[in-house]
């Protein structure tokens, strides 16, 4: 049955098969062999029904696998014998069993069930010649050139010029040579060319070569350089597979989503013996609590609150800790004015936990259904067993005192009014910085030495010059000081070595005469003690002291300059006894005769200190005790005060200074000195209570060049000290005769204006005699006056 | 009424009943017009122009309107807003002439600072009556007298008509601190060489030279004379000085005393005689009618009584103002204030003294022995010591101060408001120095410093400073001319 089966499966698939094929064997005649062979050329030229051919052989395939089962069937039905010889008549009975189904298959495709015809061999015998078969896949091998006749590429018109027959087809059939017409045909044939004529014979088929308008279309195209393919498309439009976007990540981290979930069937399995083993009680899932978590009845636990009933307030009772009641920012939905904004949330995240000042941040929710779980439930909740836990049991008395309320209050500067505050003159006409200043006892002139060599003489409130002179070309006037006492002017100034007496001519004749009577008394004292006779003006210096008193240069003499004296190193320091006859200068290189005293009436020079032995450094300034006989020596690091009549050291007063700028005595109260020093303090000291500082002022940013207490302290009780920073500083400093009461010392104002040159800034600084004004003497080459 | 008519009437703006009231004669209503009803939206504009139709003058003037002793600096509606007071009272509101913005009008340059001024003038002629010429308009004088020890006399157009002979000549030798004209032919000058100077000031009919001639020569200070005082009627001249003492002079050689001989520079000290001592000059030395000293700190200022020559006021840096009695020369009361005082005047019809202090405000102190405050109202607003003080010509209530700030200022001392510190009033007119105009000020005054002020009625204010300048400002009828359009 095999080639049965093989033949039913060839029927099936060869239903493609042209009828005309069928009748061109049948007929055999050459007409219908040619237009067979034309049909075949034509198939194989209708690429465009390749399509639908292939649609056709779909249908028809599984039309087969029909036919397939049912000859299944039918295999099952008929024994698996060799085909006898009535193997036909079994053949054809199984065929009209078929017959149905084979009209069937006749109705659906048109086509004749026979594939084969039987004929006659030259025996007599039956031959079957079957029917050409069609593979179903032609249009598959389009490549292939499709060659009709099989005789080769051989010149057709020699080898088969004599014969009927131009060739042979794949079957071995001859191929008839195509009629050729009559002279009149080809005539006919010119006159109406049909479409596609080219007049040119197909050698393998030796029939006129058409062409149709397909294959003219294909061949301008190819001609164009076109792709030949009609329809083809070179620009389709681009089908974007992936997103134009530009994704910044190449790979996604998106989560995978849970459709791609496929549960485990396994771990179904084994969840579920667990579950089972649960429920039969093969697995505990807690542990059961061991002996140690189990109560110890032994001891007795008390709850000291539990029966809690308000009694009234008694040392031994103690109520437990309360919890404050919620305020309205603990609410859900808190007012508008509870929330906090963006600032303050941010303020209250970045605050440490101890820094916060409430432990939740207010939020709204819409509802209380929106309120999330209170995260901080537990913690809160183990705070507040803490607080009950470790609630005090005794209630202990505390001081519960502010240490700064016991400090006295420091009065406000507005009510320590007047104090200067604004410069109310500049004092412009130095060249170079202004060493020092002061004011006049009168209380009307200001009197200035500089770094040009000038004393300078000014009237206070206009700051107009009135007088100056040059004391010397090189060298700085480093400190000018009036004499104190309003019967005379007499001035002091050291420039260099060289100490100066100055009776200037801005006062009245008599006072100015009475001016030079006190500067020239010492001519005459020396004069006496010496040559006595000569008069005074005229005296020569004598030889007696080691340094003697001159007089200057004439033109100093006319300006006003009564006296002159030289001492070893320079001057830095110059300060005038209370009663106008005493002047103690210091000039600290000078060694053993750096402090000296000078007798102005006598013209006599002493040098009280051999040597200032373990003394913290040189000497810095001196200054006299204003009521006492007192004298206070400063060195670098110490201030020693020293008894004038009892010719002994008194204090050694320890400022803790590394180096000492200056220091002043209080005027009214002489046991309260104030210190500046170059590291940027300002001391004040009570002498009576230690001699270690009171009080330390460090209000500057650079070092201190001079301090000075308010001339009348008892009236005006104001200090100032000068920086280098430029600046200069009152401050309030009373000092009261009660010895159980300190000095109060309250900073007031920070005068600005002075600049700052080469790092020096303010140099010097004074007061009025009377009036809460100071002069401040500065290194821009300007004394100002503040009011 | 006139004034009705005159304020729009569309807009619905409340109305508020004032009754206008003068106490300056010449301005007064010929009938009270009684209460008017005004527009709250009036400001001083407005209302001037209402009082100006109710006078029916031919010149409008401007006038200022005082509400409870303010001057109404807003509209009337603000007015109320501000003080409380209800729309429905009847507002007593005064009027008076206003002062005029006083504008610059000349400069006069000098060789160094310009410590004092005085003017000659119709007006301030006036008051002192002796002068036998009545003065034109156009031939006032200024007197300036500058720290070059030299006084000069200046004519409106800005031309020195005569200076004072210098030290040599018989001038001060030091810079001069004060000048006073007694009357158009006497002149007198005190120095910082502790001398008061009579000078004779003469002047031909051209009025193309005139000279001043040393008088008297008047010794008795010790120290700089900061100002001087005269009151022409009795010849006398009052002196503060700052040796803390009051000196009282006679203008007439007759009257006064020989000079202290040890005060005399070329008969005293040694020293002198090194100075160049100029030739023996004859003019006169003569010695203080008196020296009172009774301050304990130098004199800043003094004056005579406006009423009563026999008395003198002084203000000294020992924050005091003292009254003397000049017949006997004692000092009759002391007004303590806080502050150094630097200058001195008089509002005669107020019955108070202004005192300029060095803490950069103006004292306006009852001298009278009834009154019971030291300080009767403060002016504030310059910003440093004050050292000049003079009186509006015009009004008993004006007031130009000159101040080291570089500013002089005009106060009316009816505006004013209550503070912590009792009454205080602000200045109604700032006048700067014109050398500085358009520059930075600088700290403390520095450069600009006013030493000295005077205000007359037809000269104007004039001030002198450190700028080495005599500055004229004028406020008359420049306003006026353009409220006449």
């Amino acid at each position: 049955m095999a080639p049965e089966s093989s033949s039913k499966k060839r029927k099936a698939i060869t239903r493609d098969s042209p009828e005309a094929d069928e009748v061109a064997l049948s007929d055999g005649s050459a007409d219908e062999f040619g237009e067979a062979l034309h049909n075949g050329f034509e198939s194989h030229r209708d690429e465009e029904n390749d399509e639908e051919d292939a649609d056709d052989s779909e249908d028809e395939l599984e039309d087969g696998s029909d036919e397939e089962a049912l000859i299944a069937s039918d295999e099952e039905l008929n024994s698996d014998e060799v085909p006898s010889e009535d193997e036909k008549g079994i053949f054809n009975g199984s065929l009209e069993q078929d017959g149905a189904s084979e009209s069937e298959n006749e109705e659906t495709f048109g086509r004749p069930t026979r594939q084969y015809e039987v004929v006659k061999d030259a025996n007599g015998n039956d031959r079957y010649v079957y029917n050409e078969v069609d593979t179903g896949y032609a249009s598959d091998d389009s490549d292939a050139p499709v060659t009709t006749n099989t005789v080769g590429n051989i010149d057709v018109e020699k080898f088969y010029g004599a014969y009927p027959h131009i060739g042979y087809d794949i079957n071995g059939k001859k191929i008839a040579r195509p009629a050729k017409g009559e002279a009149l045909d080809a005539l006919l044939d010119s006159i109406d060319i049909p479409k596609g004529w080219t007049g040119l014979t197909d050698p393998a088929t030796g029939k006129p070569l058409e062409i149709s308008q397909e294959e003219l279309e294909v061949l301008r195209r190819i001609q164009m350089n076109e792709v030949p393919e009609e329809g083809y498309d070179p620009y389709p439009a681009t089908i974007e597979y992936f997103t134009r976007k530009t994704e910044q990540m190449p790979l996604s981290a998106a989560p995978e989503p849970k459709r791609r979930f496929v549960p485990s069937k396994h771990e179904t399995k084994r969840v579920m013996k667990i579950v089972r083993a649960i429920r039969e009680g093969r697995i505990m899932p807690y542990k059961p609590p061991s002996e140690e978590d189990e109560e110890d009845t032994s001891v007795k636990r008390y709850d000291i609150w539990a029966n809690e009933a308000p009694r009234p307030d008694h040392p031994m009772n103690i109520p437990a800790p309360k919890l404050p009641p919620p305020g309205y920012e603990e609410s859900y939905h808190p007012p508008p004015e509870y929330l906090p904004d963006q600032n303050e949330k941010r303020a209250w995240e970045d605050a440490d936990d101890e820094d916060k000042d409430k432990d939740f941040l207010p939020t709204n929710h819409e509802s209380l259904r929106k309120v999330p779980g209170y995260e901080r439930f537990v913690k809160e909740k183990f705070e507040r067993c803490l607080d009950l836990y470790l609630a005090p049991r005794v209630r202990r008395s505390k001081l519960n005192i502010d240490p700064e309320s016991l400090l006295p209050k420091l009065p406000s500067p507005e009510d320590l009014r007047p104090f200067p505050t604004t410069t109310a003159t500049i004092f412009r006409g130095h060249e170079g910085r202004v060493r020092s200043l002061a004011v006049s006892p009168s209380g009307t002139w200001l009197v200035s030495g500089g770094d040009d060599g000038t004393v300078q003489i000014w009237e206070l409130v206009t700051g107009r010059q009135i007088w100056s002179a040059k004391l010397s070309k090189d060298e700085a006037v480093n400190v000018v000081r009036w004499r104190p006492g309003t019967d005379a002017t007499v001035l002091s100034a050291a420039a260099g070595e060289h100490l100066y007496l100055i009776a200037p001519p801005i006062s009245d004749p008599e006072t100015e005469a009475h001016s030079r009577t006190i500067i020239d008394a010492g001519f005459g004292y020396a004069a006496t003690k010496t040559s006595n006779g000569s008069s005074a003006t005229t005296t020569k210096p004598t030889k007696d002291p080691p340094t003697p008193w001159t007089r200057p240069t004439p033109r100093l003499l006319e300006a006003g300059v009564l006296a002159t004296f030289p001492l070893l190193r320079t001057i830095k320091s110059l300060s005038w006894h209370r009663r106008g006859d005493y002047l103690a200068t210091v000039s600290p290189a000078a060694q053993s005769r750096a402090v000296a005293i000078h007798t102005l009436s006598k013209h006599l020079t002493q040098h009280p200190f051999r040597r200032l032995r373990g003394t913290g450094g040189l000497p810095q300034s001196a200054h006299f005790h204003p009521t006492k006989p007192i004298f206070f020596v400063a060195t670098q690091r110490t201030i020693r005060s020293y008894d004038l009549a009892k010719q002994e050291l008194l204090q050694i007063i320890q400022p803790g200074s590394r180096w000492i700028a200056g220091f002043d005595v209080h005027p009214a109260a002489g046991n309260n000195l104030i210190v500046g020093g170059y590291d940027r303090r300002l001391l004040w000291h009570d002498l009576e209570l230690s001699t270690r500082p009171y009080k330390t002022l460090r209000y500057h940013n650079k070092a201190i060049r001079a301090v000075r207490f308010h001339r009348a302290s008892g009236q005006v009780p104001l200090f100032v000290d000068a920086s280098d920073d430029g600046t200069v500083q009152v401050f309030h400093g009373k000092v009261v005769d009660d010895a159980m009461e300190n000095a109060s010392i309250v900073p007031l104002k920070v005068l600005r204006g002075h600049g700052v040159r080469d790092g020096l800034g303010v140099l010097d600084v004074d007061w009025h005699p009377r009036e809460p004004w100071c002069v401040s003497a500065g290194a821009d080459g300007t004394c100002r006056l503040w009011m | 009424m006139a004034g009705n008519a005159a304020s729009p009437e569309d807009k619905p703006a409340s109305q508020v009943r004032i009754s206008l009231s003068t106490k300056q004669p010449d301005v007064s209503l010929a009938q009270n017009p009684g209460p008017i009803l005004v527009n709250t939206n009036f400001r001083r504009y407005a209302l001037s122009t209402l009082v100006n139709t109710l006078r029916e003058a031919e010149k409008p003037t401007p006038f200022e309107f005082l509400i409870n002793g303010t001057f109404l600096r807003t509209s009337l509606e603000e007015y109320l807003n501000a003080t409380g007071i209800s729309a429905e009272t009847l507002l007593a509101v005064e009027y008076v002439k206003a002062i005029i913005p006083p504008l610059y009008v000349a400069s006069y340059e000098h060789d160094d600072w310009v410590s004092s001024i005085d003017v000659i003038s119709a007006s301030s002629a006036e008051s002192n009556s002796t002068s036998a010429t009545p003065i034109t308009p156009g031939q006032e004088r200024i007197l300036s007298g500058s720290y070059d020890g030299l006084l000069r006399m200046w004519n409106m157009s800005s031309q020195v008509l005569a200076t004072s002979p210098s030290s040599s000549g018989g001038g001060h030798t030091a810079p001069v601190k004060a000048v006073k004209v007694a009357d158009p032919s006497l002149v007198v000058s005190s120095s910082l060489d502790r001398t008061i100077r009579v000078w004779r000031y003469t002047e031909d009919s051209a009025e193309y030279s005139a000279s001043l001639q040393p008088k008297i020569e008047l010794y008795g200070h010790k120290a700089s004379i900061d100002s001087l005082a005269v009151h022409r009627p009795s010849n006398r001249i009052l002196s503060a000085s700052a040796d803390h003492s009051v000196g009282l002079w006679s203008t007439r050689k007759s009257d006064a005393p020989q000079a202290p001989p040890s005060l005399i520079p070329s008969l005293s000290s040694q020293g002198a005689k090194r100075r160049k001592v100029g030739p023996a000059t004859s003019t006169p030395q003569r010695g203080a009618l008196a020296l009172m000293k009774s301050h304990n700190a130098p004199v800043s200022d003094t004056m005579f009584a406006p009423n009563d020559s026999t008395v003198a006021y002084s203000t000294s840096w020992d924050h005091t103002l003292k009254t003397w009695d000049l017949t006997s020369s004692t000092c009759v009361d002391t007004r303590s204030t806080s502050h150094p005082l630097f200058s001195l005047t008089a509002l005669s019809s107020l019955n108070l003294l202004a005192a300029g202090t060095s803490a950069r405000h103006i004292t306006l102190i009852d001298p009278r022995a009834s009154a019971t405050t030291v300080s009767a109202m403060t002016l504030r607003g310059h910003m440093n010591a004050v050292v000049s003080l003079a009186t509006d010509p015009q009004s008993s209530y004006g007031l130009v101060s000159a101040s080291h700030d570089g500013t002089c200022r005009v106060w009316d001392v009816r505006s004013s408001r209550s503070d912590k510190e009792g009454r205080v009033g602000d200045s109604t007119y700032v006048i700067e120095r014109e050398s500085t105009k358009g520059q930075a000020r600088k700290a403390a005054g520095e450069g600009t410093k006013v030493f000295g002020v005077c205000w007359d009625a037809d000269v104007g204010i004039v001030s002198a400073g450190e700028d080495k300048r005599v500055q004229i400002n004028q406020g008359k009828g420049i306003v006026g001319d353009q409220k006449a359009q």
